[in-house]
């Protein structure tokens, strides 16, 4: 790989970490979309890397937002259950299935997500501690509003099966799965926006794990492509951790989402075979 | 007492940092170190997962414990298919 695309990879990466981190994505989709469209890399070795990216994101940022309370590492951990399982059986499915395939799922989690970032309310509506299960009760201090924010999330089973979903979509499209459970936390459970990021970038590394081993043996890893990846993710995520907590995520989250509409648009115009380069 | 929150912190910081100074020395010397750096990196997750277990257990709370093992049997299963 020439040093321009080295380059390229480090500085994109800290675009992708930072926005990753900020919103509980991970940055995977940014990765795999500049992988596939401005490298033109193969979709498997595309997703083998952004999983890596994943893991350096979750594990940067996760260490932050685990250290800022933010993280509810109980409610991570229920709602990995699911994830794991999916992703495991996601990510073989990925490999018997060609590229064509690979790239039309990853064009509509693009569309998938950018529509629930559209859709994100400016006020959220928050469970109190005392509505909602106890096992899983969450509370952080929000720098911005400068008030401690309590809460407790709700309908589990949904979430827990909305879980399962995601860690399959994940295992095929090699993301975290962050994409699908944002939105899951809370707009169907109800926790607040900074603590749904938080949780989803502490469980999106997991799961992208399971997924990453199996990518990980069949070859698909460039490691000199892999160095700039997980450095240009690593500083993004911290940068984007910090970024978060100061800030309201609504106006982010739209701006992510035109993006994500623009390159789900490409994707499946190179999947259909109008684009190619 | 240490907080869970506060020790998987350090798990994690602690792996993210040290296999990105094994990929960058790798970079710069050896490919087997990049190979070291992306092993240490993928093991992360699933090394939190059996800290967060074995401080779950140390606390008494038995269901996360249980929650904890069930995901690193999934993990494990996923590493040797």
């Amino acid at each position: 790989m020439d040093p321009f695309s080295l380059i390229s990879i480090l500085l994109f990466g800290i675009f992708a970490g930072c926005l990753g981190a900020m919103l509980g994505l991970g940055g995977g989709v940014l990765m795999i979309i500049f992988f596939i469209l401005v490298l033109n890399l193969p979709a498997h070795q595309a997703v083998a890397l952004s999983l890596l990216a994943v893991i350096a994101s979750s594990s940067m940022g996760g260490s932050v937002y685990l250290k800022d309370k933010i993280t509810n590492v109980k409610l991570a951990m229920v709602l990995e259950t699911c994830t794991v399982t999916g992703a495991v059986a996601g990510a073989i499915l990925a490999l018997i299935l060609p590229s064509l395939f690979t790239e039309i799922v990853l064009g509509i989690v693009i569309f998938f997500a950018a529509f629930m970032m559209f859709k994100s309310p400016r006020s959220e509506k928050i469970v109190p501690p005392e509505a909602g299960s106890r096992l899983v009760l969450g509370g952080f201090y929000d720098a911005l509003t400068k008030c401690d924010v309590l809460y407790t999330p709700v309908r589990m089973r949904l979430g827990l099966f909305a879980s399962l979903l995601a860690g399959s979509i994940s295992g095929i499209a090699g993301i975290g799965g962050g994409v699908v459970m944002v939105p899951i936390m809370n707009l169907v459970m109800k926790v607040p926006i900074k603590a749904a990021a938080g949780t989803s970038n502490f469980m999106v590394g997991v799961t992208a794990a399971a997924s990453a081993f199996i990518y990980l043996t069949g070859g698909f890893v460039d490691p000199y492509a892999a160095v700039p990846t997980v450095l240009g993710i690593m500083l993004g995520a911290y940068a984007g951790t910090r970024i978060m907590v100061r800030v309201e995520s609504i106006t982010i989250k739209r701006l992510l989402g035109v993006v994500l509409i623009l390159f789900g648009i490409i994707l499946f115009f190179k999947a259909g075979g109008l684009l190619s380069w | 007492m240490v907080s869970v929150e506060t020790i998987l912190s350090w798990v994690l910081r602690a792996g993210v940092l040290s296999s990105a100074a094994l990929m960058t020395v790798g970079f710069l010397s050896e490919i087997p170190l990049i190979w070291a750096g992306i092993v240490v990196l993928a093991l992360t997750p699933l090394l939190r997962v059996v800290i967060a277990g074995l401080t779950f257990l140390s606390k008494g709370e038995w269901i996360f414990f249980v929650i904890a093992l069930y995901v690193i049997s999934v993990l494990v299963i996923g590493i040797f298919l």
